[in-house]
């Protein structure tokens, strides 16, 4: 059983004057064998939230639990194991995949066995484990991927976290890699937070889905009901966004959250967060000024933090079935 | 339009007007004033301590084993070296702050006289060096880095890197014995020692510019080549704009930022160069007087000058990271 | 086991003869072969003088004295009578010890200075940077004009001078390299997987900064060498009876006028010897510089590439098939036929573009899409005539708006181009000049193109921003390319294409940076601006549903062709070419089958440089005959203007019997 729970974490860069808090006071639960699915665009904190979760990030404020026991990262490999987005940079350029895989083996085992081992975890992400002394140069890039999910597995993880793992490979090249992490999920059932900013990805891998924007989390719940049936404005806005086959009309929204620029996260617009883009805010209806000031709880069906999130029909979001 | 246009110059000089005022440009200011301080204050404290630092008793070693103990001892009281550190090191600053860098152990001048005598011969050389290095260097730079963009050319790319490499590794003492040898040995065209009309000004300059002239040539034809292959040049090319105006308006001033920073170090070296020109033409100027106070084991001119050279050396430096935050927008507001 | 340490020995064999073919290749140019060739003879001399010439080089001759150069003593004899050639040489030993002594304190000083920060934690570790970064501002001469004074006027206050003074540049060096690869993804995960500081500084940051050190160190002995002759000639280093060079010079250079060769020798040494180390280290640099600069299709393994050179020059001289241009409607705005781009390679030229054709006409939206490394960039920078050189564009024709953009030069098109058709570029972080500020920008085109006043311009490119819907035009005119967001780059990115009444605007993957919400609003916007003024748009993009999405028509790209042209609505379902049809069904999209695995194209893109003969698609393709591997197919249009190339087109897969193909693929034919 292992369950990796975010409580009220916060995570601020900088110093007092010119910092930003990437991620804002922000509750999250990756039940034991799911996969929790984080989407968010650019300077969401997505990424910071993964590197909370393996300690590579100090958190200002909250904790993060794994099986209701604080994390502590004390020597040797960490529980929670992270696969980074570049793997061209996730790999060291003057080490063998081998070596690098066993690295993140264990300590205290012979060397036999870990050769062995490392063999096991290759073979594991469909390598041919006759190419452990290969360097990384040699290698594709959903190649490399797969070693480093192998460098992952090895550490023994409770909790994997994926952070875009295949937005730097080609369409061609990502499937591959999306197939093996559904496999192994399947095969290990590993608890996963797979962090993505395509949706029809995180659709493929996760059972849950978690939205972000400027640091919060602003709907949690069941992949095919978010999907389904978004609650939030930014969700259903993300979804409308995503290219499809069936003919896109132009953006309903009014004409000054059209040309919205995303938010600063240096500044985050008070109240709810969103309403500077929101197609149902104020800037829709004159009688939600509430957005302006005051900031949403997530007390509504599958936790959305939207005040008017079960007030407003769906916008139509043509030709997307759950 | 005609109210668009109106108003466009106003509002401009407006948000200029605030900018200097606040904003970025202010905290340039507070931030670069701060290192300035800092980096004086350590040039200072080891100014200070370069004396407490020699092994042995630097009156002594200064005076020389034959000296009678009592005329050590007189001395060391007079630069009050018996008293507590601290108190020497109050003592230190609170003549720096008046004016008193001590007096000279051989001469027994003050050591402020000594520096305020030799400084403008320096400065008068320095600034000259300045200007010829980057007169040649800029408009070379960049001629050769459009010449050679994009792997054109390769045998003159070859022909000016090796030229510039072999006159960039020449130290400026050697350039200065090599030019002494053609000009007035060879052809006795041109004076080799002291400071008289403007022809004794033409081999310390060039020997102590040509150095850095021909590394900053190369730095700033490497940036141009690099900058002509920024994507902003193609976005400029793609607004089929005559080529010369591509090349001083779009590629110039960020080819010299970056050249700026790299050859910001070149130019503080240029500075340290002048004690070795200096001795080899006898220019009356600060960096002959320090070696010979140094062999002579005169520390307080040496401290003296030691604290010059380096406030000329901050100096250079807070000019360059001026030209750079005025040459590129982000610069003042990047560094934090 | 066996099987395992036999791996193990083979994996390390690659490795090590790569690193020792990178240094090879270093000493095979010119200057990299001279400059080594100078630095062992500097050294072997360095060895070998002192016990040869010593004697003659400490024998006092006072009948002889400050002679010129003769037979007997080649530069002449010193002022007692010493043969000068004999103590240059002699003092090799000293000068190049004294120099390399130097460095090494700076090195290993700089290097515990630069490393610090890595062991010592965030306080400490910021401590130690501003330190070294005070002292790095001081120029080595100073500081060890300032060392000197404290250990001590002589050789060894010298040699510990300048190895002190050295090492704040060095410090800084490895501080920057260090704090580099510590960025890297791999040490953070060599950290998550509980490897301690210690040893991810020895394991994984020392062995990658390690060569730049080295090269480093190799420059900066140049450059001791060259301080230390300095402080010698200044009289702080080398005292006499001991003789380098710089003292040599001092004594030389008193009596330059009677006697100026016993000057210039010394001198000459001090400047070959520091050129030695210092071309030698450029040389290095310059070296790995470039292999890890090019890398990837263009520049692969200096063996490979011999071997392979007659084959693939062939192969690029080979004319691709006839493709037929689809037909014209109408009047086109843009009509390409035969284009190709070839770049010269090591071994032969390379053709990344390789004889493409199409037309676009008045108002219409033709989208391009393909993997990377499918040359629909350079297809759309060819058309642009903004390839540049070494890089080659020829084509059988090239039109836009009727005028033949293969004939004249540069300043022929200049204003055509200029008002007519627009570019908008991939990256909007780099696409702007970010030193000059937006309006400006814009408003240089009207000035350059439409001989505006600069006021005149300047209001037009307002005007231009508030019609791609930036908000607060004027004022925002006003700000720098990075006071803008991505999207709104782009914004002005198209709205500096409409500074002129374009006819034809060229995206190149214009929202590959963007997050999708800000992607929608710049196709939309795109979109927007077709329609009001029946502008034609070009649309290169890697992803199949944003062209399917905004285009009419359709061009694939596969190995520098285009492989299929079909309208965009067919695309989904009806593509012939199983290239096109695997490139769609890659793609996962919202309504993919969650219960299967997602289609994959087996194998991997073509290298430019290495062309396979026959169809570039074949290696990967379920349909592949025998013919498919001996001859391209031609780009054939069926009459509706729909073109495919391949000799298979519309089969299925299923009623085929493929050995090797993937059973993905098959299962993936079946689906179409």
């Amino acid at each position: 059983m292992s369950e990796l729970r975010f409580e009220g974490v916060s995570v601020r860069y900088g110093n007092r004057r010119r910092g930003m808090t990437a991620v804002d006071r922000v509750d999250l639960t990756v039940p034991d064998g799911a996969v929790v699915g984080l989407v968010g665009e650019s300077g969401s904190g997505k990424s910071t939230m993964a590197r909370a979760a393996v300690g590579l990030t100090p958190l200002s404020a909250g904790r993060i639990l794994l099986d209701g026991q604080p994390l502590r990262h004390t020597s040797g490999p960490r529980p929670v194991q992270m696969v980074f987005q570049d793997p061209y940079s996730s790999l060291d350029p003057r080490m063998t995949i081998g070596d690098s895989v066993a690295e993140a083996v264990p300590r205290g085992m012979r060397s036999a066995d870990r050769r062995q081992e490392v063999a096991r975890l290759l073979e594991l992400v469909e390598l041919d484990p006759a190419r452990a002394g290969a360097y990384p140069g040699q290698l594709s890039g959903g190649q490399r991927q797969r070693v480093a999910l192998a460098r992952a597995l090895a550490a023994r993880p409770q909790v994997v976290v994926a952070d875009e793992i295949t937005s730097a490979l080609d369409v061609s090249i990502q499937g591959t890699v999306l197939n093996l992490v559904r496999r192994l999920q399947r095969e290990l059932g590993t608890s996963m937070l797979f962090i993505s900013h395509d949706l029809a990805v995180v659709r493929y891998v996760a059972s849950e889905i978690a939205v972000m924007y400027l640091g919060r989390i602003v709907e949690h719940g069941p992949a095919a009901q978010v999907l389904g049936d978004p609650q939030h404005p930014y969700t259903r806005d993300l979804l409308a966004a995503v290219p499809g086959w069936g003919s896109a009309g132009p953006a309903t929204a009014p004409p000054g959250v059209a040309a919205a620029e995303p938010a600063d996260p240096h500044a985050p617009p008070p109240g709810c967060r969103y309403h500077p883009r929101c197609p149902i805010g104020p800037l829709a209806r004159d009688d939600r000024e509430v957005c302006r000031t005051t900031e949403p709880t997530t007390d509504h069906r599958h936790a959305t933090a939207c005040h008017f999130a079960a007030a407003e029909p769906l916008l139509q979001v043509t030709g997307r079935p759950a | 339009m005609t109210s668009t246009t109106g108003v466009h110059p106003a509002t401009g000089a407006g948000r200029r007007g605030a900018g200097v005022l606040d904003g970025p440009w202010a905290r340039f200011a507070v931030r670069r004033g701060g290192q300035l301080v800092v980096s004086m204050w350590v040039l200072v404290t080891a100014s200070f301590l370069m004396i407490h630092l020699i092994p042995g008793d630097p009156v002594r070693s200064a005076l020389g084993p034959t000296a009678p103990a009592s005329l050590v001892a007189a001395r060391r009281e007079s630069l009050g070296l018996d008293d507590p550190l601290w108190l020497q090191y109050l003592h230190f600053l609170g003549g720096l702050f008046s004016g008193d860098l001590g007096t000279s152990l051989t001469s027994r001048l003050p050591v402020s006289q000594v520096i305020s005598q030799r400084l403008p011969a320096t400065v008068q050389l320095a600034l000259l060096a300045f200007v010829v290095a980057l007169a040649l260097a800029v408009p070379l730079g960049v001629l050769m880095g459009v010449l050679t963009r994009g792997g054109r050319r390769r045998g003159g790319e070859l022909a000016f890197s090796s030229t510039s490499v072999v006159l960039g590794a020449i130290p400026e003492f050697l350039l200065g014995v090599g030019l002494v040898y053609l000009f007035g040995v060879q052809w006795g065209l041109l004076p080799v020692a002291g400071r008289g009309g403007p022809e004794s000004y033409v081999l310390p300059v060039l020997s102590l510019s040509l150095g850095p002239a021909a590394a900053l040539a190369r730095i700033m034809r490497v940036e141009m080549v690099s900058v002509l292959q920024a994507d902003y040049l193609r976005t400029a090319r793609a607004k089929r704009l005559p080529r010369r105006r591509i090349y001083l308006r779009d590629a110039l001033p960020n080819a010299l930022t970056s050249t700026i920073t790299l050859g910001g170090l070149l130019l503080t070296a240029l500075v340290a160069g002048t004690v070795l020109v200096e001795n080899v033409f006898a220019w009356p100027g600060l960096g002959s007087t320090i070696a010979s106070s140094i062999l002579l084991k005169d520390y307080p001119v040496v401290q003296g000058i030691v604290l010059v050279y380096g406030a000329g050396v901050l100096l250079v430096n807070l000019t360059v990271d001026v030209v750079l935050a005025l040459l590129d927008p982000r610069s003042a507001i990047r560094e934090s | 086991m066996t099987t395992s340490t036999t791996l193990d020995a083979s994996a390390v064999a690659p490795r090590r003869s790569a690193a020792r073919a990178r240094w090879l290749a270093v000493l095979r140019t010119p200057v990299g072969a001279g400059a080594g060739l100078l630095l062992a003879l500097v050294l072997l001399l360095a060895l070998v003088a002192p016990l040869l010439w010593s004697g003659e080089a400490d024998r006092i001759d006072t009948s002889d004295v400050l002679q010129g150069a003769s037979a007997e003593h080649w530069v002449g004899t010193d002022a007692l009578g010493r043969d000068v050639f004999a103590r240059v040489l002699v003092a090799t030993r000293l000068s190049i010890g004294l120099a390399l002594a130097a460095t090494s304190i700076a090195v290993v000083l700089g290097l515990l200075l630069g490393c610090a920060p890595l062991l010592l934690g965030r306080r400490g570790g910021r401590l130690v940077t501003a330190g070294v970064n005070i002292a790095v501002a001081f120029p080595g001469l100073l500081l060890a004009l300032f060392f000197a004074v404290v250990f001590g006027v002589g050789m060894t206050g010298a040699v510990l001078a300048i190895g002190f003074a050295g090492a704040p540049a060095f410090a800084r060096l490895s501080q920057t390299l260090a704090a580099g690869i510590a960025d890297r993804d791999f040490v953070s995960a060599a950290r998550i997987a509980g490897v301690g500081r210690f040893r991810v500084l020895v394991r994984h940051v020392l062995p990658n900064i390690g060569e730049p050190l080295v090269v480093n160190a190799t420059i900066g002995a140049g450059g001791a060498l060259l301080a230390f002759a300095g402080l010698s000639f200044l009289g702080l280093g080398v005292q006499a009876p001991s003789y380098d060079w710089g003292r040599l010079l001092q004594d030389g250079l008193s009596g330059i006028y009677i006697h100026p060769v016993a000057a210039l020798a010394p001198g000459v040494a001090i400047v070959v010897a520091g050129l030695a180390f210092n071309l030698f280290g450029e040389a290095v640099a310059k070296g790995i510089g470039l292999t890890t600069a090019l890398g990837g299709g263009f520049a692969p393994g200096r063996a490979l590439r011999r071997e392979e050179t007659r084959r693939r020059a062939a192969a690029a001289d080979q004319t691709p098939p006839a493709t037929d241009p689809g037909p014209e409607p109408g009047r086109p705005v843009l009509d390409v036929q035969d284009l190709s781009v070839t770049f010269p390679g090591a071994a032969g030229p390379v053709r990344p573009v390789r004889g493409v054709s199409f037309r676009i006409g008045r108002g219409e939206a033709v989208g391009v899409v393909g993997e990377s490394g499918s040359g629909k960039s350079l297809t759309a920078l060819a058309i642009a005539r903004l390839v540049e050189q070494p890089g080659e564009v020829t084509a059988g024709r090239l039109r836009f708006q009727g005028a033949d953009l293969l004939s004249g030069g540069d300043r022929t098109h200049r204003r055509l181009l200029g008002t007519s058709f627009a570019m908008v570029f991939q990256d909007p972080m780099t696409s702007f000049n970010p030193t000059r500020r937006i309006g400006r920008q814009l408003a240089e085109v009207a000035q350059e193109h439409q001989g505006m006043s600069r006021r005149a311009a300047l209001a037009r490119a307002v005007d231009r921003l508030r019609s791609v819907r930036v908000p607060a035009a004027e004022r925002r005119a006003h700000q720098y390319p990075h006071e803008f967001s991505g999207g709104m780059r782009q914004r002005a990115m198209i709205g500096m294409g409409l500074m002129g009444e374009p006819s034809l605007i060229v995206a190149d993957e214009p929202t590959t940076a963007l997050d999708v919400t800000v992607q929608r609003q710049v196709l939309d916007l795109l979109a927007a601006v077709r329609a009001e003024d029946d502008v034609a748009l070009l649309l290169i993009s890697h992803d199949v549903a944003v062209v399917g999405q905004v285009c009419e028509r359709v061009l694939v790209m596969y190995a520098g062709r285009v492989v299929e042209d079909l309208p965009a609505d067919r695309l989904r379902t009806g593509a012939r070419h199983p290239y096109t049809r695997a490139l769609v069904a890659a793609v996962p999209d919202m309504d993919v089958d969650l219960d299967q695995p997602l289609p994959v194209i087996p194998g991997r893109p073509v290298d430019p440089a290495h062309q396979p003969p026959g169809c570039a698609y074949a290696p990967r393709c379920p349909l592949a005959s025998a013919r498919c591997t001996d001859e391209d197919p031609a780009l054939a249009d069926d009459g509706t203007g729909w073109r495919v190339a391949c000799w298979h087109a519309g089969e299925v897969a299923a009623d085929r019997d493929v050995p090797g193909a993937a059973p993905v693929a098959l299962a993936l034919g079946e689906r179409a």
